[in-house]
């Protein structure tokens, strides 16, 4: 690729000028800060974008990719960050999706399956063609990914953060396969910020910064600090030592807390509590409660056994409001739909708390001034990249409307903060700036529930533990330093389990 | 530096390529739909330029004439406005429709009934409208917010439970039998809306309107409830999720919409009419939805896109009037013209970037051999 450049309308510029170089049978890691323009880089030779200028070389020759069909035909597939499964169907189903092997002009099931268990096969995936999707765990989900992008015969595969949701076991699983086909040949592009990563798999890495490359480098010649330094343009201590607080009085006491939704036990028995100067963490495989731990918290499901008591009051049969009226504030896992207002600008996402502000208001009449500067204040605070305050949240990069959300949240957090993945799918510039920001309010008195899948940043910012498998506590940690991150995942994998009388 | 009014919008959000993209496919979603409606007429019309001349011209011809196509407007920016608050919150009440017509009713029985002073008998008689609609309307949104039940459906069937309270009412209850219809009384003159510029039919209705869409305006930009709304309608989720009582937004938004609609069918009653006498729904509800759809939902939108609404049937009745083109065939092209203009999607967007990006290459070229030149 050569020279390319994306300006997306009217006149957001995602891309100034990248050019790139792909060798075959390399794994090459695509790297840089949100918004930079990985993901539309990679979109752009996918044929999804088209470029505003610039060339792309195929094999030495001069091609244009208009679409995803071409894309697929000149053998390049693309795996994406959100999975784009049907859920409804099988794995077979969804692998032959579009090109179904016909019989007598009927779709031809059967076949589909022996087609699906002969990729398996050879790929080293196995997985049975007749589950349906959404019988899958994520990690198996991505498999079914790659292996559609297989079955259309691709040699480049791109993945845009494959290892986001995953468990450190399926993590080593997804390289293990990845290093299989490298083996066999294929090139892969792996769009990631997760610097480890970069070094244990790939040949090349490929930083990117505010739409423009940095440069390539040969993954042995280069340092995790040189890289990270080239991403965000400064340094930064990536072994940071974690403040050591005395925690204060309980604020947050959860107790015996189960749930039940269509006959399933989604809460089992939950118990535990959140002091001041306290972040627990809470860790699991996602779908074993988490969700719904966080929708009991926040008054959004009321059908919940148990008790739940912030500073001695209980939250039974409180609505949303009332419940972020005693201090609760929150980042949703689905920043997308709880989170903000996608077709609405920056500013109506930003002031959702703020609005209801007495000293924001008149009456009924908005103080829109000062909920304006406000605005600007929370943008420049967290630099969030934008071209003004009424920028059209769609428009913007996941990372940045990651950081427009947490900034509201953590704003409001008056006793404690419920962050449920606040730093997924953002780029390391960013999650400093989160981390900062959530150790501040850990120094100003206030508890912090974080739930995450990043155990890199349950490392870096909690102390004590729960570990949550199929709806119970299966290992309370007090100490997060004393336990392996192998050991971790065993937990989350239900494979160990801690004796019942260390749990309750 | 000296700020122009386009910097000042840009600051707002504003763009004045997209404004000016979006204006560009209106317009040739006009001029389209027009061709086409022209070549309905050459078809069916012994004398089609006189007939066209009717259509296209004839609500400018004189004054009186351009009176009547503001007239046929008033009613479309009240069902429009209406429309407007309802569909912000997500929300298809079309009791928009029935509300004209009990907003109507009820101003035309306070108006005759009740004894008042000159201006308060005015106020009274839209406000009472306002008010009977909204309480009528307030069934099928609560019915939505509590027990989920369509309110496209609910509001569609109370349409004509109001219809056929009305019809009872002028036959057998405030029936004037001298009147020989069955019609209430005459509207006494004071209580009725006075003409605004003489020669033409336009009364203080229009300022009444116009009050409104400001309001509603403010109401969206500058208030919590407003804003509630919008976010609840944007992103349910997301409202439910910041602590909004979408519920209470979801009734609020229904309820005052259908206020807006009863006070336009009260203002419709009182302009128009000597008495109370329809015993059809007028019509004005459902174009109150493609009034807002043409005006993408925005307030101040809403009366460009009513004019022109009223302009397209101000036409056609002259046409039907004034030409051989069957009331039929008017009917048809109406329905044509406003079938183009709403599918907004009839244009895509990329069609019409595409052909400012060749403009810009173009110019920049242009200013490139300038350069050269020099």
């Amino acid at each position: 690729m050569k020279d390319i450049r994306k300006v997306y309308y009217p006149d957001i510029v995602a891309i100034k000028s990248a050019t790139f170089s792909l060798l075959e049978g390399e794994i090459h890691a695509i790297a840089g800060e949100n918004g930079a323009g990985k993901t539309t880089l990679m979109k752009v030779l996918f044929g999804l974008e088209k470029p505003d200028k610039g060339e792309i070389f195929f094999k030495g020759e001069k091609t244009s990719i208009h679409s995803p069909t071409d894309a697929m035909r000149r053998g390049i597939g693309m795996v994406h960050q959100h999975f784009m499964l049907l859920d409804n169907m099988t794995v077979a189903d969804n692998i032959v999706l579009g090109m179904e092997p016909k019989k007598h002009g009927l779709y031809d099931y059967i076949k589909a399956c022996d087609l699906t268990e002969e990729l398996g096969k050879r790929f080293d995936m196995a997985i049975d063609p007749r589950l349906k999707i959404s019988q899958l765990t994520v990690g198996m989900k991505q498999k079914v990914e790659i292996m559609k992008v297989l079955a259309r015969e691709a040699k480049i595969i791109i993945l845009d953060e494959p290892t986001a949701v995953l468990t450190p076991q399926e993590t080593k699983e997804l390289f293990h396969q990845l290093k299989l086909l490298k083996k066999d040949n294929f090139t892969i592009i792996i769009i990631t910020h997760k610097l480890r990563e970069i070094k244990e798999i790939c040949d090349r890495v490929t930083i990117m910064k505010s739409g423009s490359i940095i440069d390539t480098f040969d993954v042995d010649k280069i340092s995790v600090e040189e890289i990270s330094k080239r991403m965000v343009g400064y340094d930064f201590d990536l072994s940071n030592e974690k403040s050591k607080l005395r925690p204060g009085e309980i604020i947050l006491d959860v107790n015996n807390v189960s749930l039940e939704v269509d006959g399933k036990k989604r809460l089992d028995n939950i118990s535990f509590s959140i002091r001041e100067r306290q972040v627990l963490g809470v860790v699991g495989v996602e779908g074993n409660g988490q969700k719904e731990l966080s929708d009991v918290l926040n008054g959004e499901i009321n059908s919940f056994t148990g008790d739940i008591y912030i500073d001695g009051v209980s939250l039974k049969g409180m609505k949303v409001l009332d419940i972020r009226d005693r201090g609760i504030a929150y980042i949703p896992e689905d920043r997308m739909k709880d989170g903000a207002n996608l077709n609405g600008n920056i500013f109506e996402s930003a002031i959702a708390l703020k609005s209801k502000d007495k000293a924001y208001r008149k009456g009924m009449f908005l103080k829109v001034k000062k909920l304006d500067d406000f605005t600007g204040d929370l943008i420049d605070d967290y630099g969030v990249k934008c071209n003004s305050k009424y920028d059209i949240v769609k428009s913007l990069s996941g990372g940045n409307i990651q950081k427009i959300v947490s900034a509201r949240e953590i704003f409001e957090a008056k006793r404690i903060l419920i962050a449920n993945q606040p730093t997924r799918g953002i780029d390391i510039g960013a999650v400093m700036t989160l981390h900062e920001k959530i150790k501040k309010l850990q120094s100003e008195d206030k508890g912090i529930l974080l739930i995450s899948s990043d155990l890199k940043e349950i490392y870096d910012l909690a102390e004590s533990v729960i570990v949550l498998y199929e709806g119970k506590i299966v290992a309370r940690i007090d100490d997060i330093k004393e336990v392996s991150e192998e050991q971790l995942g065993r937990y989350m994998l239900g494979i160990d389990k801690m004796q019942e009388e260390a749990v309750l | 530096m000296k700020k122009t009014l386009i910097d000042f919008f840009k600051i707002k959000g504003f763009s004045l390529q997209k404004f000016i993209f979006e204006s560009l496919k209106t317009i040739m979603a006009i001029l389209i739909a027009y061709l086409i409606a022209i070549i309905i007429i050459l078809f069916v019309s012994d004398n089609p330029s006189e007939s066209i001349y009717w259509f296209i011209i004839g609500p400018f011809s004189n004054i009186m004439e351009f009176g009547e196509l503001i007239k046929k407007a008033v009613p479309l920016m009240f069902a429009g406005i209406a429309a407007c608050v309802i569909v912000k919150a997500n929300q298809f009440n079309l009791f928009t429709e029935g509300a004209f017509y009990i907003g109507g009713l009820a101003a035309a029985l306070i108006a005759i009934y009740i004894k008042l002073p000159a201006v308060l008998a005015v106020i009274a008689a839209l406000v009472g409208g306002g008010i009977v609609a909204a309480l009528f309307g307030y069934i099928p949104s609560k019915l939505k917010s509590s027990l989920n039940v369509n309110e496209f459906v609910s509001s569609i069937m109370l349409n004509f439970i109001v219809l056929w309270i009305g019809v009872y009412l002028i036959s057998n209850v405030v029936i004037d039998e001298v009147s020989g219809d069955t019609a209430t009384k005459i509207i006494p003159e004071i209580s009725k809306l006075k003409v605004l510029i003489s020669g033409t039919n336009i009364t203080y209705g229009l300022l009444i309107v116009i009050g409104i869409i400001i309001l509603v305006k403010i109401f969206f930009s500058r208030t919590l409830p407003g804003y509630e709304i919008k976010m609840t309608g944007d992103n349910q989720r997301f409202a439910k999720f910041s602590g909004i009582n979408v519920e209470r937004r979801v009734v609020m938004a229904q309820v005052l919409g259908i206020f807006i609609a009863g006070v336009g069918g009260a203002a419709e009653i009182l302009s128009n009419y000597h008495r109370f006498n329809w015993k059809t729904l007028p019509g004005f509800g459902f174009d109150g939805f493609m009034v807002t759809i043409i005006a993408k939902n925005k307030p101040l939108f809403v009366p460009l896109a009513a004019l022109f609404i009223g302009y397209l049937r101000a036409g056609a009745d002259l046409m039907a009037f004034n030409s051989d083109v069957a009331q039929e065939v008017v009917a048809i092209i109406q329905g044509v013209i406003i079938l183009l203009i709403a599918s907004e999607r009839f244009f895509s967007s990329s069609f019409f970037k595409r052909l400012l990006d060749n403009y810009k290459e173009r110019r920049n070229h242009k200013r490139m051999d300038v350069m050269k030149n020099e």
